[in-house]
C-alpha cells in the first residue's frame, strides 16, 4: 500500500488542497474523499498543491481529470500548484498538460 | 391468606394466590424428577466405564430401556466406532490425568443405529481420601450446533469454489481481452508479452495486430485506467472499437478520435475512464515496412535500430483517449530495415518500483536497456523485457503489456 496525506484549508479565492505522497490506484479514492469535504463554488479558486506528490500513474491522473471536472461543474478554476518534475513530465505525455493550469512559480500556501 | 368478602381488593389477592401456587408448582421440588428428566444426558460410569447410572433423557435419545444399559454396557458402547477410538486413546487418558474433561465432540450410536452427535463433559468423583471412586458425565445433545457447523462449513467450502471460479473468471476475461496468438506478418516478426501483476483483479492493458488489407495491418497497443470490472469493461470496448474503427478508416488519427467518440459516450464525470493508446498502421515495403503511429497520451514507442542506436518515437503531446471532447493526437512515421526493432510497452513496466526506497524504474533506464540490447530482434527484445520483468519480483504491481516488431536481418528468415 501506498502512502497519501491530504490536507485541506480555506483561502481567500478558494480552497487549497495538498497531496503528499504516491498519487495511485490504491490512494486516488482518498483524493476524491477529500475533494467532496471541500467547499467550492463559482469563480472560486480550487488549487491543489502536488509539490509533496512522489509518485503519480494512471489512476492518480484520473483524480486529478476528476477534481478538473468537480471545479468545471460549479463554474470554479482548478490551477495545479507547486507541481513535480516528474509530474510535469507525465502530464506532457498524457497531453494533459494542454488541459490543466499549472502554476508552477507561485508558492500555493500564498493562493 | 386473607379471603374475606369484606376486602375490596380481595378479588385481586386470590389471584396472586393462584399464581404463586402456580409458580411454586412449576419449581423444582425433586431432585430426582430434575435428575432424571433434565435438558440433557447423565451418566455415572465405574472407572472400568461400566454404566451404573443413567438418566431417562439420555435412555429416551438412544432408545434403550435401563435394563439394557446399567451394569452391562460401558461408555464407550454408546458410542461410534470413530467416537470409541477417540475416547480410547484420548479422552480416557486425558479425564485420568486431569480428573476432569468438557467439551468434547462425539458422536452416539442409538438403538436404531443413527448416529446422535453430542459435547460431553466428565468429571471423576474421588472419594475422602482422593481416590477416585466414579466418573460423572453430562451429555449434551450437539444436533443443532454440528448442523450450524456443518453450515459453516459448507458456506466455507462454497466461498473458497466462489472465490476460485472469480479467480479463473478474471484470468480468463483477461486472457479475452488479448489476442490468443498474433497473426504471421509476412517479412516481419512479431511478438508479445502480457504480465498479469493481480491473479483477482483484472487489468486495463491491451494490444492487437491484425491484417487490414493487402499489405497493410493494423496494431495497437495502450492501457485503460484503473482496475476491475469496469477497467475491463472499457479495455473490451476499446479493443473492438479499435479494430471497427480501423476497418472503416486505418488512418491512424480517424482512429483514435472514433475511439474517443465511443469513451466519451461511456464518460461518467466523477468516474473517468479513458485510457492511453498508441496506434500503427503497419504497410510491408521492399525491404521491411513503414508504420504510421498515432499516439494519445502513451509513452512513447522506441526503435532500436540495426546499428545499435535507440530512438524515442516523437508522439508525446497526444491526448489521453475518452476525457476530453477533441483530443489532439501526434502522429510518427517510423521505417523499418532489416535489422531494426519497434517496441511498444504500458507504464507497468517503467513504473515498477526497483528497490526498498520504492524507487522506480523510469524511461530513462527503459532507454539505457534498450540500448544495451539494439541491435535485436522482436523474440529477443520480448525474451529480454520478460526477465526484466522478472527481476522486479514484487516491485511490478501494474500489469504490463509489451509488443515488438523487428525486421529480420536476414530477410529470409520471417518467411520460413
Amino acid at each position: 500500500m501506498s502512502d497519501l496525506v491530504t490536507t485541506a484549508r480555506t483561502s481567500g479565492t478558494g480552497s487549497v488542497l495538498a497531496l503528499a505522497g504516491e498519487l495511485d490506484l490504491s490512494t486516488a479514492d482518498r483524493v476524491r474523499s477529500a475533494l467532496d469535504a471541500l467547499a467550492l463554488g463559482p469563480g472560486w479558486r480550487l488549487v491543489l498543491d502536488l509539490s509533496g506528490v512522489t509518485f503519480c500513474d494512471s489512476s492518480g491522473i484520473t483524480a486529478l481529470v476528476v477534481a478538473h471536472n468537480r471545479a468545471r461543474a460549479v463554474n470554479a478554476d482548478l490551477v495545479l500548484a507547486g507541481v513535480p518534475d516528474h509530474l510535469v513530465r507525465m502530464l506532457r505525455v498524457v497531453g494533459l498538460d494542454q488541459v490543466f493550469t499549472t502554476d508552477s512559480g507561485a508558492d500555493p500556501r500564498e493562493a | 391468606m386473607c379471603a374475606t368478602g369484606q376486602d375490596p381488593d380481595g378479588g385481586a389477592d386470590d389471584a396472586r394466590d393462584d399464581s404463586a401456587a402456580a409458580f411454586s408448582a412449576l419449581l423444582e421440588d425433586s431432585a430426582e424428577d430434575l435428575y432424571e428428566h433434565a435438558p440433557c444426558g447423565y451418566l455415572s460410569t465405574l472407572l472400568d466405564g461400566r454404566i451404573a447410572k443413567i438418566n431417562t433423557t439420555m435412555l429416551g435419545w438412544l432408545g434403550y430401556t435401563r435394563e439394557q444399559v446399567v451394569g452391562r454396557l460401558r461408555f464407550a458402547d454408546l458410542l461410534t466406532v470413530g467416537g470409541k477410538i477417540y475416547h480410547e486413546t484420548h479422552f480416557a487418558p486425558l479425564l485420568r490425568m486431569q480428573g476432569e474433561l468438557g467439551g468434547v465432540a462425539l458422536e452416539l450410536r442409538t438403538a436404531d443405529r443413527r448416529r446422535l452427535p453430542v459435547m460431553v463433559t466428565s468429571v471423576v468423583k474421588t472419594g475422602a481420601d482422593g481416590q477416585p471412586l466414579l466418573i460423572r458425565t453430562t451429555v449434551f445433545d450437539a444436533r443443532d450446533r454440528r448442523s450450524y457447523e456443518r453450515e459453516l462449513l459448507r458456506a466455507r467450502e462454497e466461498a473458497e469454489r466462489e472465490r476460485d471460479r472469480a479467480q479463473r473468471l478474471a484470468t480468463t476475461l483477461q486472457r479475452s481481452l488479448l489476442p490468443p496468438t498474433l497473426p504471421p506478418v509476412p517479412g516481419v516478426e512479431v511478438d508479445s508479452y502480457y504480465h498479469i501483476a493481480s491473479p483477482e483483479q483484472v487489468g486495463g492493458d491491451f494490444y492487437d495486430l491484425f491484417p487490414l488489407s493487402g499489405e497493410r495491418w493494423g496494431l495497437f497497443l495502450g492501457d485503460v485506467c484503473g482496475k476491475g470490472a469496469g477497467a475491463a469493461a472499457v479495455t473490451s470496448l476499446a479493443r473492438y472499437t479499435l479494430r471497427a474503427a480501423a476497418v472503416y478508416d486505418s488512418d491512424p488519427v480517424a482512429v483514435l478520435d472514433n475511439l474517443n467518440t465511443v469513451l466519451n459516450h461511456e464518460y461518467h464525470l466523477d468516474d473517468p475512464r479513458f485510457c492511453t493508446v498508441i496506434f500503427g498502421l503497419l504497410t510491408q515495403t521492399d525491404d521491411g515496412c513503414t508504420v504510421q503511429l498515432a499516439s494519445g497520451g502513451h509513452p512513447p514507442a522506441l526503435l532500436l535500430r540495426a546499428d545499435g542506436t535507440v530512438e524515442q518515437q516523437h508522439t508525446t503531446g497526444g491526448q489521453l483517449v475518452g476525457v476530453l471532447p477533441d483530443p489532439r493526437f501526434v502522429t510518427a512515421t517510423v521505417r523499418l530495415t532489416p535489422g531494426d526493432t519497434l517496441l511498444l510497452y504500458t507504464d507497468g513496466l517503467t513504473e515498477a518500483r526497483v528497490d526498498a526506497a520504492r524507487n522506480r524504474y523510469d524511461d530513462e533506464a527503459l532507454l539505457d536497456f534498450a540500448t544495451a540490447l539494439a541491435p535485436t530482434s522482436a523474440s529477443v527484445a520480448i525474451t529480454a523485457v520478460r526477465s526484466l520483468l522478472t527481476s522486479f519480483g514484487d516491485g511490478l504491481d501494474d500489469d504490463t503489456a509489451v509488443l515488438a516488431l523487428s525486421v529480420p536481418a536476414d530477410p529470409g528468415r520471417a518467411r520460413r
